[in-house]
């Protein structure tokens, strides 16, 4: 009866998608009166530039307006259950204390430096740096409209391949070489360190730990019930352009880079799409990579690609804390008892199963056999070390 | 006199005898911990925790006004009991005298740890017991599941119910006892647990899970810087201290035994066989098998029992800031590793097995099993055979609390000991002794 249920939501969120990516250019989120796809750093400076933001403070504001609204509506919803009606404000409400965190890993810190300059130079890159390298395409979703970026992004052409097969047979093979080349090198490890979209929702996750709200756990059951839903958002993705329709006006993504570059382009779907991408990171995170139609199809290539995480099956107790802390909740990462290579295809690299594993090189990142991050327990009770200045004044 | 009278006296007669026996057994296995060689220095605050509970009868050394709270089993997160500002004492017995007193008052196949926490139950005399403001029991098997029930007359009880499988839907389920299980605590200890008071419980616990990770590392090194038996006396002991005092207590035995590894002190130079010790609970003063060993010129490399190395290991892993996701961390840890026969699936235990064999390059597994412990029991089989493919000799000794077999275990364990010893390769000395 559970399974049936969620079998009805799940097609019912499929056909909301289709029918949306389809009607997109009927909903218009933020229209602007006139396109403009010009600028230039002086723009960046002048009060125009404050006229193309006004779309991103419109997503900005509903979302945490979303956020507050849910928060709430969980806290009433706590207060009447039996159970957890004492725990109301504890869950919902602000909290004083700093729970016990280990110490910031190295790769975690890369991780994220990485993750912010190149989320920078898909922004700014070709306009302040004058960086531009417009015929390699890497996967990532950074909204090609933004004609300003450091590099290409696939996203287009894909979305678009009636458009790509008119293009020179040398810029095709260009397009593909590119692609695919990034995608065997690197893998999935994109999506974790470059993806400018996987940056807004790692940092809208930051900002829920900060405030320590509670987030929402999902199972593996509601990851399966995702699945379906991953796949409608492939057959958008590629099939949309076919139909008559153009995946741009979908598209979460445009609603980031190209206002920021100080391109003014109006909004569809995609604007509301990005509010509850917006929303759904805060409460989940990397929510939007676990329907990510690009995501998927790099992942198809996952098995010839160079990072890899390895498992020492042995050393794992299976206390589940990779699982736990996975952004896409794979469960093989814990289960797994034979194999030494445990990388997925929803595997993205962000290197978090290997920071919260307490067990002494039982996890680690590799690329190209050299391990990059090994899981080490010291590292995860480095909270708890008792500090060096206070132990020395005990031994006086 | 009246019958009363005559009553009280009788009663009187045999509490003495109960009192005197106890404390006789207990302060004869701490001597024979003792007179054990190669005890690390600072090893004496835990003997005298062991001490001060079973020979002087007296409760567990609290800080004041801070209530005690007891618990069984390992899936029972320590961490909660800290945040609501009290302190855990395991429960878990294996005592001799309590046993012989339990025995006429639980069935005769009930497992001998039952039996004992019945008999000082039935016996009221132990201080550890009657101080206790509440007892938690997880249920991990029927015994459990029933002692639980005689025990709930005089204080606060609560049974956790632990699931057959570790699944997601039955980690959730776990969840929502936590959240039950702070609600009871807060009603008996009247402090309230908020998210700070946890974070301090964690860090408590973390503390004392850091030096622990510490002191393994250091029990790893061969040659061999401490023995087994010794371990487990200060492992036991956890049981009766608070986490951080326990903590301070094993950082001194941990710098000791860096000195040690510095200076190339070792137990003894003599190639002694490594023996991994696992199965059933061995709690204090129940500790002939491991002593057994040691006296028989083995070493008890490692140690995969409750009250030992397996209880205090996992540490729980904060994946998510928010109190829920602490309590999770909380749920998690005390199912998921968890290697006790209670689940159904326990394949990870041999995994565990293997791990350790090949860390402490152990040279043979030694299954104690309690009598009537049936979960333990149902696992010998596949242990067996998994460790026979690996060519590592498993013996299973089935054990009571009490002394009549202690010499049918001492010809076991000194077979098994010349079997592992016939099987190495002839001794060289060349290094000349520099340790005990």
């Amino acid at each position: 009866m559970r399974s049936r249920k969620r079998i009805i939501i799940t097609s019912a969120i499929c056909i909301m998608l289709v029918g949306l990516a389809y009607f997109a250019w009927l909903f218009p989120f933020y229209e602007f009166t006139t396109n403009d796809y010009s600028t230039s750093v002086e723009k960046l400076l002048s009060t125009d530039y404050i006229k193309t933001l006004v779309p991103l403070f419109i997503i900005i504001g509903l979302s945490s307006v979303g956020i507050a609204l849910c928060v709430w509506l969980r806290k009433l919803m706590a207060k009447t259950d039996k159970r957890y009606s004492r725990f109301a404000n504890i869950r919902t409400g602000k909290v004083a204390g700093k729970a016990p965190n280990q110490k910031p890993a190295v790769f975690m810190v890369i991780r994220w430096i990485v993750m912010i300059a190149f989320g920078f130079m898909m922004i700014w890159g070709g306009l302040i740096f004058g960086l531009k390298m417009s015929s390699i395409s890497i996967p990532i979703l950074s909204c090609p409209w933004n004609t300003e970026q450091m590099t290409e992004s696939s996203c287009y052409y894909l979305s678009h391949l009636n458009e790509l097969f008119e293009l020179p047979i040398k810029s095709i093979l260009i397009f593909f070489g590119s692609t695919i080349g990034f995608t065997l090198l690197f893998g999935r490890a994109i999506c974790g360190f470059l993806c400018p979209m996987g940056l807004v929702q790692d940092i809208m996750d930051k900002i829920r730990q900060k405030t320590k709200t509670e987030g929402v756990s999902m199972n593996e059951k509601m990851y399966s019930a995702l699945t379906p839903i991953k796949w409608c958002m492939v057959i958008i993705f590629v099939g949309l352009c076919f139909m008559g329709g153009n995946f741009c006006n979908f598209c979460p993504a445009v609603a980031v880079s190209p206002i920021l570059a100080g391109i003014s382009t109006s909004l569809y779907v995609s604007g509301f799409l990005m509010i509850l991408v917006l929303m759904g990171a805060f409460f989940k995170r990397r929510f939007f990579c676990t329907v990510c139609p690009l995501g998927y199809l790099m992942g198809l290539l996952h098995k010839f690609s160079l990072f890899r995480i390895k498992k020492d099956c042995q050393a794992c107790t299976e206390c589940g804390a990779c699982y736990e802390a996975c952004p896409m909740g794979i469960k093989m990462i814990y289960t797994e008892r034979g194999k030494a290579d445990v990388t997925d295809a929803n595997c993205i690299m962000c290197g978090e199963c290997v920071r919260c594993c307490p067990e002494n090189n039982a996890l680690s990142v590799t690329f190209a056999g050299a391990k990059l991050y090994t899981s080490s327990r010291k590292q995860i009770m480095s909270e708890y070390e008792p500090k060096k200045r206070e132990s020395e004044a005990a031994k006086k | 006199m009246t019958t009363e009278t005559k009553q009280a006296a009788l009663k009187k007669r045999q509490d003495n005898r109960f009192i005197n026996k106890e404390t006789q057994t207990a302060a004869k296995y701490l001597r024979r911990l003792k007179e054990l060689s190669g005890a690390p220095d600072g090893i004496e605050p835990f003997y005298d925790t062991l001490e001060r509970i079973y020979v002087d009868m007296q409760s567990a050394d609290v800080p004041k006004g801070m209530k005690t709270i007891g618990t069984y089993c390992v899936m029972v997160p320590q961490e909660l009991i800290y945040a609501a500002g009290a302190v855990p004492v395991k429960l878990c017995s294996g005592n001799y005298t309590a046993f012989s007193v339990g025995d006429e008052i639980v069935p005769r196949d009930a497992c001998p740890l039952v039996k004992a926490v019945a008999g000082f139950k039935q016996t009221g005399l132990m201080p550890l017991y009657e101080d206790c403001s509440m007892m938690i029991v997880p249920i991990t098997c029927d015994c459990k599941k029933k002692i639980a029930g005689m025990l709930s007359g005089e204080c606060d009880l609560m049974t956790l119910h632990v699931p057959a499988s570790r699944d997601d839907d039955d980690i959730d389920d776990y969840i929502a006892q936590m959240y039950d299980l702070i609600e009871k605590l807060e009603k008996v200890t009247g402090n309230e647990v908020t998210y700070e008071t946890l974070s301090e419980g964690f860090r408590k616990v973390g503390y004392a899970q850091y030096e622990l990770s510490e002191f393994i590392r250091l029990k790893k090194q061969t040659p061999y810087l401490v023995r087994g038996s010794h371990e487990m006396a200060i492992l036991n002991s956890a049981s009766y201290m608070p986490a951080d005092k326990w903590g301070e207590a094993l950082h001194k035995v941990n710098e000791s035994l860096k000195e040690r590894a510095k200076s190339g002190q070792t137990v003894t130079a003599k190639k002694l066989p490594r023996i991994l010790l696992t199965g059933s609970p061995i709690v204090f003063p129940n500790m002939k098998i491991p002593l057994l060993i040691e006296e028989m010129g083995g070493i008890v490399a490692g140690d995969e029992t409750c009250m030992g190395e397996r209880g205090m290991w996992d540490p729980a892993v904060i994946t998510d800031n928010s109190f829920d996701g602490i309590m999770r961390a909380l749920a998690n840890r005390s199912l998921r590793p968890c290697p006790c026969p209670t689940f159904a699936d326990n394949k990870q235990r041999i995994y565990r097995l293997k791990q350790l064999i090949s860390e402490n390059q152990i040279q043979g597994v030694i299954y104690h099993v309690l009598r009537g412990c049936l979960v333990y029991d149902f696992e010998y089989k596949r242990i067996e055979e998994e460790l026979g493919q690996l060519g590592i000799p498993v013996i299973r000794l089935e054990s009571d609390y009490n002394e009549e077999d202690v010499e049918q275990l001492r010809i076991r364990i000194e077979a098994f000991i010349e079997l592992i010893k016939l099987k190495q390769a002839p001794e060289k000395r060349t290094s000349v002794r520099t340790g005990f």
